[in-house]
């Protein structure tokens, strides 16, 4: 049997994901990048094949995408992040016309079609305003972890209002509400509510459309997931594969030339998955 | 899906050499200017009159393209910064700052390669940051500042009653100025003569830019249009840059007949709308060669004057004719929606894939509109559009990753898009 990777190397941490020719994940693997960028990749398909069990040889082709998709030595092809997270959203929620992929630096909003293709997309300029690094920057000027202010943003009742989502003034804005005696809860739902505000106005910009999927690391926040789904007044699809969906539209890019029983490069795009799976 | 084109190559054809020869004749020109003092006058490039300058021999000398070529150079960013310290606010105008940073570092003058000017011209179209410019340039300098003022085109494509008597009666002011610093009067003759030559210009711009039409296009419209932009705005009204343009006619008409185009593989055609980002020009060419991506027009390349819908300077109605054409006949001095007419043409008439909008930070005046350009684009028309964000002068705005990564993701899009149809195609086919 053989097996497709896919290697996700994003601002702040690195996710690979390995299909079967089912397109069954066989393994996850979910380290930090750090600085040295190919090392993570490397890293991240040992700990594939070390998790599973498969060899180095039965892995039929590699895709890397994320930031670092050129400086993973072992990718065979890249693609960029936007088509394999809506390659991914569309596996695991085929209804998916909008993707919300939220991350470390980058906020995307993806129309999608009914076959994963990416018809349009929009993402923050070149400033991390109301990125994952905005919430990363809330939480440590309130001394908290980045896994529980999801769930103390959820107790909020009178959430405070922040004029801006700027990730450097984030601490000093958020040390003026801690002076004034605010609560916890009521300035983590004030910091979720300030970027899905932002949010909804990369949505906007592709166009409404439902199914809405929430991708990225940020995609485990449940404040956010609440935040966003009030803002959007819809349900989102949210996977526990969220955080691997890159890693995983870049298995699946992988996976039609496994199928295809191409192993070398050309582009991926020349074995489109229909051709491939019918 | 990432694909690479192999072997792209820098097109160095006959036009560029060419271009940079007369242009360089004209910076030694302008070097020659700063050190002897004879008559030379600032000038916009959108909508400009160089015609009656050139009537005068008063060399043109243009700001807009000093600012380009340092930033090209990548050497804007001291200047830049040089203009923020004296006040000037992070989100002004690149292009004002890096020229006021350069003329306060002593790159104007008898010590520079650019004249002081004997007269500021200020040919407002469009852009009113340029006033407070060239109105600081005045200042600076101690010189006559012509104020000329070209009313909006405020609907449609042609201009209200009134609006070219208006515009006429001061290029009439500006002929009196002229005759005042010089000690000539006026010619008429020799403006038509200067005229002809200007049209025969724009009837070579306008030829080469109808070959992009052709698959594949022999040149591309956004990139390698910057090399007739020079010689088609600031040497108009020239013989050399009237013969330019035959020569360019001539090379790209090969090039069509050999069926070359200026990549080795064309496999998307591009309307670009934005100028590009000049510190980075390079890279950022090679963005869309990487996808073999062609611009087949582009409206940046019509700051100066929109030629390819049939416009020219006329030497029977020579006044009128350069009234109509600050006021109507350029980009900047026209309605939102008129632009979108444009690049609507643009994209049917020389069937493009796709629009890509490289949008200016520290434009915010030709930037807004952009947002609903692109929604219109893609929602009503059904145009896959791409906007991107930089900077056409300060390097600061350009980060190489983000710009990479939403331009192949772009074409990921386009292409994947392009199997889909073939598919279908062949599967309703067979």
């Amino acid at each position: 049997m053989e097996y497709a990777a896919g290697i996700d190397v994003g601002s702040t941490q690195t996710k690979a994901v390995l299909l079967d020719a089912s397109r069954a994940i066989v393994a996850r693997a979910l380290i930090n990048t750090g600085a040295n960028v190919k090392r993570a990749g490397q890293t991240a398909l040992d700990t594939l094949l070390s998790q599973s069990g498969v060899a180095k040889e039965a892995v039929g082709f590699v895709v890397g995408t994320g930031y670092g998709r050129y400086k993973i030595e072992a990718g065979n092809a890249q693609v960029t992040e936007i088509s394999c997270h809506a390659r991914g959203a569309q596996l695991l929620f085929p209804g998916t016309r909008t993707v919300i992929d939220m991350g470390g630096q980058d906020t995307k909003a993806i129309k999608v079609g009914p076959e994963g293709d990416v018809l349009d997309f929009c993402m923050n300029d070149k400033c991390a305003a109301g990125t994952g690094r905005f919430l990363a920057g809330a939480a440590e000027v309130l001394g908290l972890s980045l896994d529980d202010i999801g769930e103390i943003s959820l107790r909020g009742t009178q959430p405070i209002r922040l004029t801006s989502v700027c990730t450097v003034f984030v601490e000093s804005d958020i040390l003026g509400y801690v002076a004034q005696k605010r609560k916890m809860e009521d300035i983590l739902a004030g910091v979720h509510q300030a970027i899905a505000s932002r949010t909804i106005g990369l949505v906007r910009r592709v166009g409404m459309e439902a199914e809405f999927t929430f991708t990225g690391g940020v995609a485990r926040n449940m404040g956010m997931v609440r935040a966003l789904e009030a803002k959007l007044d819809v349900t989102l699809n949210v996977s526990p594969d969220a955080h691997f969906m890159g890693a995983l539209g870049a298995a699946l890019f992988a996976l039609d030339h496994v199928l295809a029983g191409r192993s070398v490069v050309p582009a991926a795009a020349d074995v489109p998955a229909e051709w491939v799976t019918g | 899906m990432s694909t690479a084109v192999a072997d792209v190559k820098d097109y160095r054809g006959r036009v560029h050499n060419l271009s940079s020869r007369i242009m360089t004749d004209w910076m030694t020109q302008l070097k020659q200017a700063a050190a002897s003092g004879s008559p030379s006058a600032y000038l916009m490039i959108s909508g400009n009159c160089v015609e009656i300058l050139r009537c005068f021999d008063i060399l043109p000398v243009f700001p807009e393209i000093n600012a380009l070529q340092l930033a090209i150079r990548k050497k804007s960013l001291p200047y830049i910064i040089k203009a923020e310290e004296i006040g000037y606010a992070s989100d002004n105008c690149a292009y004002v700052k890096a020229d006021i940073g350069f003329t306060l570092s002593g790159g104007v003058g008898k010590d520079g390669n650019i004249p002081v000017p004997s007269m500021i011209v200020c040919n407002f179209v469009g852009c009113n940051v340029y006033i407070k410019w060239f109105e600081h340039c005045a200042a600076m300098f101690n010189c006559p500042l012509v104020m000329i003022d070209v009313p909006f085109v405020r609907e449609g494509d042609r201009p209200c009653p009134g609006d070219v008597a208006y515009v006429m009666s001061q290029l009439y002011d500006l002929i009196h100025q002229c005759e005042e610093l010089t000690g000539r009067k006026f010619d008429i003759d020799k403006l038509r003569e200067i005229m002809r030559h200007s049209a025969r210009a724009e009837e070579g711009w306008t030829r080469c830019k109808d070959l992009c039409k052709r698959r594949p296009a022999p040149f591309d419209a956004y990139f390698d249009s910057i090399n007739m932009m020079g010689p088609i705005n600031a040497l108009r009204g020239t013989r050399e840059a009237a013969d330019f343009f035959d020569a360019a006619v001539l090379e790209y008409e090969e090039m069509v007949q050999r069926g070359e185009g200026v990549l080795p593989e064309e496999k998307f055609r591009i309307v670009t709308e934005g100028p590009p980002p000049y510190p980075y020009y390079r890279n950022f060419r090679s963005l869309f060669e990487t996808w073999g991506a062609v611009a087949v027009q582009s409206t940046y390349s019509t700051v100066g004057g929109t030629w390819e819908f049939g416009f020219r300077h006329d030497p029977d109605r020579p006044l009128e004719s350069i009234a109509e054409q600050m006021l109507v006949h350029n980009l900047c001095n026209r309605t939102l929606t008129e632009r979108y007419a444009q690049i609507r043409r643009y994209v049917e008439e020389w069937d493009a894939d796709a629009l890509v909008i490289h949008s200016i930070k520290s434009c915010r005046l030709f930037s807004a509109g952009q947002g609903d350009m692109r929604e219109y684009f893609t929602k009503e028309l059904g145009v896959l559009t791409l906007m991107v964000e930089s900077d056409l002068e300060d390097p600061r705005y350009y980060a190489e990753a983000q710009m990479k990564n939403r331009i192949d993701a772009f074409f990921e899009a386009l292409q994947y898009k392009r199997i889909r149809g073939a598919a279908h195609a062949a599967a309703a086919k067979g």
